[in-house]
């Protein structure tokens, strides 16, 4: 602690120097302020070291978090290991992660109800200003623009150390308090005990934007007066390129027919840095840059573009099986039913659900599983997309296009829930997304963003509150060294990111204590018979911070004493913009964005990006044969680590007090040191690249590797088995509970291990080969039991099953080019549309890449597995207790990274 | 009854209450501790050598904290709940030997000084589970007070739980009651002590082995202790009823669960591993020495009894609500009177045995 400066009582008599020096020497002279300061001592001792946090994670820096309790990091040291679900019995909030406005006023909320003194640690870039997510419509540019923050922990995610430096700066903060005396006229600094002031924070209101009460008459003011509509009219706008059109029967479509607005895009690819600049710098600027406004193409192609070959996914059913089931449709539900449009099938809106029902049950390839359901939005039109497989041939993908009207909110297609109950949350998803109606929906409600939320963000001509160009860099983040950095804060006229339409009048209908969230997703008494007795039932809401839904995901259970007889999940808590960011990213710069996705699993979303992207760019990435081994091993050690923390979160979930966890991370560091020994990174490793992988393997890192994969995981994996497998309590606890059929996880589009587990052997790397998956011999684990415990199970046999690929990669590690060029920068993706599907550790991963042959995707869509898995969970709940609730979502692993994206 | 009488009780009053209440502390360290070794991890270290200060930190830490009472609880039952759980887990000791007490007691001229602050309850066991049920209003009352849904079903469970475990808790000590033939615990002890066959002692463990898992795993529900931690079941409930609690009175909350879980690690010593029996300790040993050294036996096997609690909650998953039932009534229950029943008939066939 810093000692107090030493205040000498006033001496009223004077005194010899000499003397007075020597009294001070030999009597012990002292103060009140001396004597009060060791209260002071005690009193602060006694705070810094029983600093318990409030236990919620946000996002990835939560995981961070998470691990620095683990016994590398051991945050017990300092007395802090003691997270409380409470926020009464909570001392410090360690805000870890993306502060998304849908959280914003839950934050608020639990702040207020912390009992004083209270501490505020703002951990990682996104908590701390919104970090690379701040562009995002949905994330609240720091934590301080509401709460009073004690310290900043820098990174993303700041790793464990760093957290615990933080934890260690806060400790020196508080040494530094005063106690407050107003009686004995003691100035200090703890304000808490000061009845004067106000320290709650008031609950920001949800409107057509989240809105600060604080600032809610300055808002309304800006609002009316139109201030961003006249700034964003000076932007240039994301040109809209026109739909696929059917081509003529022949030869690979024509170039010179493609539609594109490439000459402005391409140009803009080249030299966009230069660009900005010039335009930053008031310089005239090449003709081609100027605003494309209303989505115009400035001008036709001088030279042509490139397209890349039209197929939906990169196994799939061939040209020629497609024209043959094309004309089988023509043939039974009419001609014009089915139209071949780069590779999938037209089908007029009012024919899809002939078309779904007849794929589904009466075509010899039967498409019971539908991959997924995205939605672009086109100049002359919203298209929504459907990716269907059969689990019965895998690998026999094809894409089904419907079109409706492109207008906001005029668009509807008939719901194709009542075919592939899978269909629920996507549809919901375009429904908020582009505002595209489902027809004969059960429940058609906003499900990222809330009810009340004035725009569709994916539609095109939705810009955000910080837009400023179709691209990055924007202008104002270039600093070239002449102060010309801006930020973002200071262009929104409003000040922070808001955006609310002109038209707005309801301000004062605006209430901070209403759950906009929650509501219109109460779950309804259905279905479920509980005993004889006649007992009220209630509605209980689980989440957003809760100890067990895995980051901040909400489920309104209703109970009947302890049965669940209805359940809805609500989410969008965690709602970044993963999509809208990727539309202004360029291609290469949207790698670290999806190591962000689901942030256990950095290295496969990575493959599984590259992967959509070299499908569109075709030879010019071709990935040499080292660094596809090298994909493959990161890909592996990534399930494992990824397989490791669900089991042992699993475990916590039903009882076991981290224990199993904590031994289960263990592993998963040694990993994650892998990681960061090639990558630089332990947790988002943005370490691939299109054609290859970014770096090649440090010297040394092949025996670390090995001695990890042949002496060590094996060893682990029986481990746990041997302590988990048959526990008496968890087989109690797990077995029967969760159940979900074979029928019913296919239709609800389950994925991975959930889907495994019911005894589908359905995984990407086998039903639909990429990367040289088929080079390896290994098993696709499958369970019989469709409950919890075989959910676990198939993850414990699975990370078996990576063990031995990753045995067989590392013998076989060719040397060689890691890339099939040079590294670069200027990426050129030739236009058109990819799906790429890579098996996550929890369970298909697609990404849905539309590209205009600009620098940045034109649609970037992810097919989330934990997402879509999250659609069976009232199925697999129902009938069950709270307690198994809790249990059955955390074997269906959902990150919450990538269920809200 | 003589004032020095009167003297020495309230001595033992303060001796117990106070070192309990200091325990308590250290053992939430201990905990703390234990599951960090349990969890390959360090634990505290920071606060004092070898961490040791650290629930001193703590509780100047809960006791300096703001005192938040929601606007919607019910108020006088609120503050009142913390208050029953610290109370009912202190007086439980009244009648808890913590060493020897009645026949072998020191003696301080011609006064025998019990090792029990009521010596003369000759209903101790009964005494014992009457106040622990008693505790379980801390947690229904602070469930309800709450007005808060996860606390509220945290009270349920709770109530319910306790109601139902009471019974093979009950059920399984009678059997030591009867070979004993006296509801007094020391009673129990020296009839421990006083038998056995050659080395091996009487112990309880080893004539109602039966009893003693039974009144091992009720004592775990008893306690609110993992694998039965229904009631808080931080990963369903949050904080279960103690949610709403901050402060100290969250505090007391937890060190009722602490003093609980001595008082049950006591009956379980002085029942099923003979109290203070060693095998060179005797009930006829009435000397001073015999007297401290019946103490340290005594706390030593509570210690051990204490780490066996914490270090089975850091191992096992939960129990759910609906198995916790039908393990009590479908299990422990028809278990315990099967037990009751053959150690009733053995009595009779082997009188004078016991
Ligand atoms: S993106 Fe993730 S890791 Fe980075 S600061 Fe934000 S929450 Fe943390």
């Amino acid at each position: 602690m810093p000692t107090p400066p030493t205040t000498r009582p006033e001496w009223t008599i004077p005194i010899d120097p000499a003397l007075q020096a020597e009294l001070e020497k030999h009597v012990l002279v002292t103060s009140w302020d001396e004597l009060l300061g060791v209260v002071d001592t005690i009193y602060n001792w006694g705070r810094r070291s029983a600093l318990w946090p409030l236990g919620f994670g946000l996002a990835c820096c939560g995981i961070e978090m998470i691990c620095t309790a683990s016994s590398r990091f051991d945050i017990a040291r300092f007395g802090a290991e003691v997270f409380r679900g409470s926020p009464r019995q909570a001392d410090v909030m360690i805000v870890s992660g993306t502060v998304t406005k849908t959280m914003m006023p839950m934050i608020a909320r639990l702040y207020d109800q912390m009992p004083e003194p209270k501490y505020v640690i703002s951990m990682g870039a996104c908590a701390s200003g919104g970090g690379p997510f701040k562009e995002g419509y949905n994330v609240v540019s720091g934590i301080d623009k509401f709460l009073p923050v004690d310290v900043y922990v820098p990174g993303c995610p700041p790793t464990p150390q760093a957290l615990l430096n933080g934890l260690i700066a806060l400790q020196r903060k508080i040494d530094g308090e005063r106690l407050d005396i107003p009686a004995l006229g003691r100035k200090g600094n703890t304000p808490w005990y000061d009845p004067e002031v106000d320290r709650d924070i008031p609950v920001p209101v949800f409107g057509p934007d989240l809105i600060d009460v604080r600032t809610l008459e300055l808002t309304a003011e800006r609002a009316a007066a139109g201030l961003l509509d006249a700034r964003e009219a000076a932007l240039p706008r994301p040109a809209l390129i026109p739909a696929p059109r059917p081509e003529a029967p022949g030869p690979a479509p024509d170039a010179a027919a493609e539609p594109s607005p490439a000459p402005a895009a391409e140009q803009r690819a080249m030299s966009k840095i230069e660009l900005i600049r010039a335009r930053s710098r008031g310089e005239a600027v090449p003709g081609a840059s100027a605003p494309t406004s209303a989505g115009k193409p400035a001008a036709r192609p001088s030279k042509k573009l490139k397209v890349a070959p039209a197929r939906p996914s990169l196994v799939w059913l061939g040209d020629e099986g497609l024209a043959e089931l094309a004309s089988r449709l023509d043939a039974e539900l009419g001609s014009g039913t089915a139209t071949i449009v780069r590779a999938a099938l037209l089908v007029p809106a009012e024919k899809l659900l002939d078309v779904a029902f007849f794929l589904r049950d009466r075509n010899p390839i039967r498409y019971d599983y539908l991959a997924s359901l995205q939605s672009v939005h086109y100049e002359d039109c919203i298209e929504v997309n459907y990716h269907l497989d059969s689990t019965a041939r895998p690998g026999s993908l094809i894409e089904l296009r419907v079109r409706t009207a492109e207008a906001e909110g005029a668009g509807e297609v008939p719901s194709v829930i009542s075919v592939w109950p899978g269909a629920d949350f996507q549809e919901r998803e375009v429904f908020d997304m582009m505002g595209v109606r489902f027809a004969g929906h059960p429940n058609l409600t906003r499900i990222l963003m809330w009810e009340g939320f004035a725009y569709h963000p994916l539609r095109k001509d939705y810009l955000e509150p910080y837009y400023e160009a179709p691209a990055k860099v924007f202008p104002s983040r270039i600093d070239d060294g002449q102060g010309q950095h801006r930020r973002a804060e200071e262009l929104n006229p409003f000040g922070s990111n808001v955006k609310i339409p002109r038209s707005f009048s309801g301000w004062d209908r605006l209430d901070p204590a209403a759950d906009v969230k929650g509501a219109g997703r109460m779950p309804e008494g259905t279905g479920v018979d509980v005993q004889e007795l006649d007992t009220d039932q209630f509605v209980l809401s689980i989440g957003p911070q809760h100890p067990s839904t895995h980051g901040v995901f909400r489920m309104n259970l209703r109970v009947d004493g302890e049965t669940v007889v209805g359940l809805k999940p609500v989410m969008g808590y965690m709602h970044r913009n993963h999509e809208k960011i990727g539309e202004r990213n360029t291609f290469l710069m949207n790698f670290p964005f999806t190591d962000r996705l689901d942030y256990f699993t950095s290295m496969l979303n990575n493959f599984g990006y590259a992967l959509a992207v070299e499908q569109l760019m075709g030879d010019d990435a071709k990935v040499p044969e080292r660094a596809e081994y090298i994909r493959v091993i990161m890909a592996e050690l990534n399930r494992i680590a990824s397989h490791m923390w669900s089991i042992g979160f699993l475990l916590n979930d039903l009882g076991a007090f981290f224990t199993p966890a904590l031994y289960a991370i263990e592993e998963r560091e040694l990993i994650l040191d892998l990681f960061e020994w090639a990558a630089g990174s332990r947790m988002m490793c943005n370490y691939f690249r299109f054609g290859g992988v970014a770096f090649d393997l440090p010297p040394g890192w092949l025996d670390r590797c090995r001695a990890i994969v042949s002496d060590r995981l094996d060893r682990k994996i029986d481990e746990l088995d041997r302590l988990l497998s048959e526990n008496e309590i968890f087989k109690d606890r797990s077995r029967g509970v969760g159940l979900l059929s074979r029928e019913q996880a296919i239709a609800y589009s389950a994925a991975g291990p959930v889907l495994r587990a019911s005894n589908v052997p359905y995984d990407i790397r086998r039903a639909a080969p990429y990367s040289i998956y088929d080079r390896f011999d290994f098993e696709v684990v499958t369970g019989t039991g469709c409950d919890v415990y075989d959910r676990y199970y198939v993850r414990l046999l699975e990370m078996r099953e990576s063990v031995r690929i990753l045995k067989q990669a590392l013998r076989d590690l060719p040397e060689g080019p890691i890339l099939p060029g040079k590294k670069s920068y200027q990426i050129k993706v030739p236009a058109g549309e990819a799906y790429s599907r890579v098996e996550n550790a929890k369970g298909e991963l697609g990404f849905y890449v539309v590209a205009d042959g600009g620098p940045t995707a034109y649609r970037y869509h992810v097919r989330s597995p934990s997402f879509i898995n999250l659609t069976a969970l009232e199925t697999m709940c129902l009938g069950h207790t709270v307690a198994d609730v809790v249990g059955i979502l955390g074997s269906l692993d959902i990150v919450l990274g990538e269920v809200d994206r | 009854m003589a004032t020095w009488q009167i003297a020495v009780i309230l001595v033992k009053i303060f001796l117990i209450v106070g070192l309990f209440q200091g325990a308590v502390a250290y053992m939430i360290l201990l905990e703390r501790k234990i599951a960090a070794w349990a969890q390959d991890r360090i634990g505290p270290n920071r606060c004092g050598p070898l961490g040791l200060l650290q629930p001193l930190a703590d509780g100047a830490k809960m006791l300096l904290k703001e005192d938040v009472i929601p606007g919607y609880v019910n108020k006088p039952l609120y503050i009142l709940a913390p208050a029953i759980a610290i109370v009912m887990a202190t007086i439980g000791f009244a009648v808890v030997p913590f060493g020897p007490a009645g026949l072998d007691a020191p003696t301080v001229n011609g006064n025998p000084i019990h090792f029990q602050i009521a010596p003369n309850v000759d209903i101790g066991i009964l005494y014992v589970f009457a106040i622990g049920s008693l505790a379980v209003y801390a947690v229904i009352l602070g469930g309800y007070a709450s007005n808060n849904k996860y606390s509220f079903l945290g009270g349920l469970r709770n109530s319910a739980q306790i109601i139902s475990y009471e019974i093979p808790l009950g059920l399984s000590v009678l059997g030591m009651v009867m070979l004993a033939r006296s509801l007094e615990l020391n009673d129990v002890m020296s009839w421990q002590d006083r038998n056995g066959l050659g080395p091996i002692p009487a112990w309880g463990v080893f004539v109602q082995p039966l009893a003693f898992l039974i009144f091992l795993v009720s004592a775990f529900a008893e306690t609110n202790r993992l694998p039965f931690d229904l009631a808080e079941a931080e990963q369903e409930l949050v904080g279960g009823f103690h949610t709403e609690y901050s402060a100290m009175k969250f505090g007391m909350f937890f060190l009722g669960e602490y003093l609980h879980v001595i008082t049950v690690s006591f009956l379980t010593v002085i029942l099923f591993f003979g109290g203070w029996d060693a095998p060179f300790l005797g009930v006829e040993d009435t000397s001073w020495i015999a007297a401290v050294l019946k103490v340290g036996v005594i706390f030593f096997k509570v210690t051990l009894m204490v780490i066996f609690i914490m270090w089975i909650r850091w191992t096992l998953p939960r129990f759910r609500y609906d198995q916790l039932m039908n393990l009590a009534w479908k299990a422990l229950i028809p278990l315990a009177l099967l037990n009751l029943v053959v150690t009733m008939v053995l009595i009779q066939l082997f009188r004078g045995v016991g």
